[in-house]
């Protein structure tokens, strides 16, 4: 159930380096609450280098969520700004860290993206 | 908005929309209400005194946060013999006071009943022109010995309205009421704080931590006087155009915005009432308009939207990577994804004039340290631009064909409502669909970008392509986009390249970008100052003689003082100084008629027509880039460009308008000043 969880943050650590993060700096905490039960996954942004871990540890920013909606988040099926309209996720701290990070979740696995068009022939 | 409900205050995207009683009684046809986060807090109340409603004396809009009414009880007709008056002064700023005062000028007693009927229906901002019926959630409502508590649920997603009175009131599910005891000459006075939440688990508010500009009056006093005192002074002879400038710097304060999770850093929202949120390009139009008086609402801008651009495909958003935004919304329907602004991306001009405007910026501030900043998402644009635009391979022209077909837009430039879009035979063309103005905008976008990687991001290689890259794109654009039998640029081209062969206002921004042939320049110079586009106001989107032409055509007929504000300096671009001042002219004489307020669009009529300009029907007002309009046509009046780190001052203004000193330009030249005197006679103008 939670393969596409573990598959983004360790995806996250192993990438060391993510551009699209290169002005952010800061500690994200992700609380993925169910029942009694709280699975907490840690991001380290330092300038876009990246470190994760499972610690427990204050963060400059804390985002609360369900298992099941992180994992839709982190498979492209659910969208993380919708969700914080809503209220399904939420944020203490430094919001502005978690704009930033949202942006390393993936599009929908269906997504097409622009389709071009060479005479009569429509490409993907 | 038409009708009744016209007296407004607002305070970034919270704002009160009412009657002149100070009432809010929300219909369709009437929305009025308190709204923040695109969301309907009160849809009723109103006031009565012994069971009466109350009739207005007059109304001040004090500041654009705050109003004050003045009624008596009763109907119009015996108000002259009232022994009491009702004053009401409301202000906005976090959220919604009322200070209410009643006066006794009986030399006996009375005894009153005051009743405040309150109500909310909680409508997302995409709703309230329909009935509201079929809410999805669950409406309640809670009364508290000090408060009542108004609120809607849809599983996590919780609004509420908390309204309470410092002077005790009896609460009920309906409302609030005081009864009163006045000896004569006596006066009684009530505070009324209503509160708007947007409450996620465990109670915290999405706004927690957003620094509002203040919501102590005093706050919003400082801060508005802060804002006049840092902007240029303008002296002028002309009185009217002294007070257009005030009404837009007032204006401009009003409509600043933070969006939620950005640290509170303003920028220009679109404008009152359905737009008051974050546009790519209502936003970036706005500080292309302002950057000389306002260049810090530029430095905003560029860093939110470079912080909100796309990043993946995502087709119900129409987003890619390097996109900027379209539209940002807050509301129940975007929350749901009944709607896609969280935020969307459907628009293919904001991306390219993301680039304009940060040239544009660094040229005015010699901010080069933001130039830098924002060099990533600058290359990711102009990838954008090459790489996800071009959908009719092989042309190089940026095209747009929505993703999303259920909520997404069709018309993906500025022109957005359905039937902006024709050939000369009226018919639509299909998609995807390239318009004229965005290939200017791209062409400007790379001769820009290119100054910029070789200035600030020292990558001449980089410029050298992108110079190349414009220059084919130019002599492209000349080659297909001509219209021969008319002489001017077709508004569009469909997917086969055939050319939706009309004349319109979108040949004016062509101008504005540099994208016109030199030898060409002055035919579509002739044609926007000619009887077909000009109107004695301004430029129509539509020339006259079109099949789809309207004069109250929203997009195909109207005149826009956003866009002829563009027109006009392209016009100065290009060397017309005097087609440009007639445009500047007409329009600033169609401001006097709106008390310095331009609305979004008025009516296409000919001048000696209507005598005065006839505003659209459902125009938005304040509107962001018809406030700026003014201030760019200042700024194209005078001739004030940035020229190898000074400000050059060029003058071409018509006789009517005096003397003008515009004091304390900032820039990076530090601040200077520029005086002009008008010398030009007008052969177009009244």
């Amino acid at each position: 159930m939670v393969d596409a969880t573990m598959r983004f943050f360790e995806d996250l650590d192993r990438r060391g380096f993510e551009p699209l993060l290169a002005k952010s700096a800061g500690t994200l905490r992700f609380d993925l609450h169910e029942r009694a039960r709280t699975v907490h996954w840690l991001l380290k942004v330092d300038r876009g280098r990246l470190q994760v871990s499972q610690e427990d540890r204050e963060a400059d920013t804390v985002v609360v969520t369900s298992p099941a909606l992180f994992e839709d988040l982190a498979a492209g099926r659910e969208h993380g700004l919708a969700a914080i309209l809503r209220g399904d996720m939420t944020i203490s701290g430094d919001a502005q860290l978690l704009i930033q990070v949202e942006r390393l979740f993936p599009g929908h696995p269906e997504a097409r993206g622009p389709r071009r068009r060479f005479g009569d022939r429509e490409v993907g | 908005m038409a009708g009744k409900s016209n007296v407004r205050i607002l305070d970034g995207s919270t704002f009160v929309v009412s009657e002149e009683t100070g009432d809010i009684e929300a219909t369709p046809i009437e929305p009025s209400g308190l709204f923040s986060l695109d969301t309907r807090f009160l849809s009723t109340w109103v006031l009565t005194v012994n069971g009466e409603r109350l009739t207005p004396l007059s109304y001040d809009d004090l500041q654009y946060y705050e109003a004050r009414f003045f009624l008596v009880p009763g109907m119009a007709t015996h108000y002259v013999d009232a022994k009491v008056s009702i004053i009401r002064e409301r202000a906005v700023g976090g959220s919604f006071r009322e200070q209410l005062t009643i006066l006794n000028h009986d030399e006996k007693p009375v005894d009153l009943e005051i009743r405040m009927e309150a109500a909310a229906d909680f409508a997302d901002l995409f709703e309230v022109k329909d009935e509201i019926l079929n809410k999805k959630g669950e409406s309640y409502t809670e009364v508290e010995p000090d408060r009542l508590r108004l609120g809607y649920r849809r599983g996590n997603f919780k609004r509420e309205t908390v309204i309470s009175s410092q002077e005790p009131a009896r609460y009920d599910k309906r409302g609030f009421a005081y009864t009163v005891h006045l000896e004569p000459n006596e006066r009684w006075d009530a505070q009324i704080d209503v509160q708007t939440f947007a409450l996620g688990p465990g109670g915290r508010d999405l706004r927690m931590g957003l620094r509002a500009h203040g919501t102590e009056r005093l706050a919003l006093q400082q801060d508005l006087e802060e804002w006049l005192a840092a902007a240029p002074k303008v002296n002028t002879e002309h009185e009217e155009l002294a007070r257009t400038y005030r009404r837009s710097l007032v204006d401009l304060a009003a409509l600043r915005f933070s969006p939620l999770s950005l640290g509170g850093a303003t920028l220009p929202a679109a404008g009152l009432p359905w737009f008051m949120t974050m546009f790519g390009r209502d936003s970036i139009f706005t500080c292309l308009q302002t950057l000389p008086f306002t260049p810090e609402l530029s430095k905003t801008t560029l860093r939110i939207l470079a912080a909100l651009q796309g990043t993946r495909f995502d087709d119900f958003r129409d987003e890619d990577p390097g996109r900027i935004l379209h539209e940002m919304r807050y509301g129940e329907s975007a929350a749901f994804e009944e709607q896609p602004h969280s935020p969307y991306y459907g628009s293919v001009d904001a991306t390219p004039l993301f680039l304009v405007l940060l040239d544009e910026y660094e040229q005015w501030t010699g901010d080069i340290a933001l130039a830098k900043e924002l060099e990533p998402e600058c290359r990711r644009a102009l990838k954008w631009i090459d790489d996800y635009a071009d959908l009719v391979g092989g042309t190089g022209y940026i095209w747009y064909e929505r993703r999303n077909s259920d909520t997404g837009l069709e018309n993906q430039c500025w022109k957005d409502s359905w039937d902006s879009i024709s050939y000369r035979d009226g018919t639509l063309p299909p998609f995807p669909r390239a318009t004229c103005e965005v290939q200017g905008y791209a062409y400007d976008a790379k001769v820009r970008a290119a100054r910029l990687a070789r200035e600030c991001w020292g990558d001449p290689a980089l410029a050298d392509q992108l110079e190349r890259e414009a220059a084919e794109l130019k002599e492209r654009f000349n080659r297909d986009w001509w219209v021969d039998d008319g002489g001017y640029y077709a508004l569009a081209l469909d997917p086969d390249g055939r050319q939706c062969d009309v004349l319109s206002s979108n040949v004016g921004h062509l101008l504005w970008s540099g994208i016109v042939d030199h030898d060409r320049a002055e035919k579509i110079a002739q044609h926007l100052v000619g009887p077909r586009l000009f109107s004695g106001w301004g430029v129509r989107t539509l020339a006259e003689g079109e099949v789809r032409y309207n004069p109250v055509g929203y997009h195909n007929g109207t005149i826009w003082p956003f866009e002829n504000s563009f027109i006009a300096w392209g016009l100065r671009r290009y060397g017309f100084g005097e087609e440009a001042a007639t445009i500047a002219n007409g329009i600033l004489d169609a401001a006097t008629f709106f008390n310095g307020r331009l609305p979004e669009a008025f009516g296409g009529y000919q001048r000696e027509l209507t005598k005065f300009p006839v505003e659209y029907p459902t125009a938005c007002s304040p509107q962001a880039w018809s406030t700026g309009t003014p201030l760019l046509l200042l700024r194209t009046m005078l001739g004030l460009e940035p020229h190898e780190g000074h400000l050059a001052v060029a003058p071409c203004l018509p006789v009517g308008m005096g003397r003008i000193e515009v004091l304390d330009i900032p820039g990076r030249w530090g601040r200077v000043d520029a005086f002009a005197r008008g010398r030009l006679n007008l052969h177009h103008a009244d």
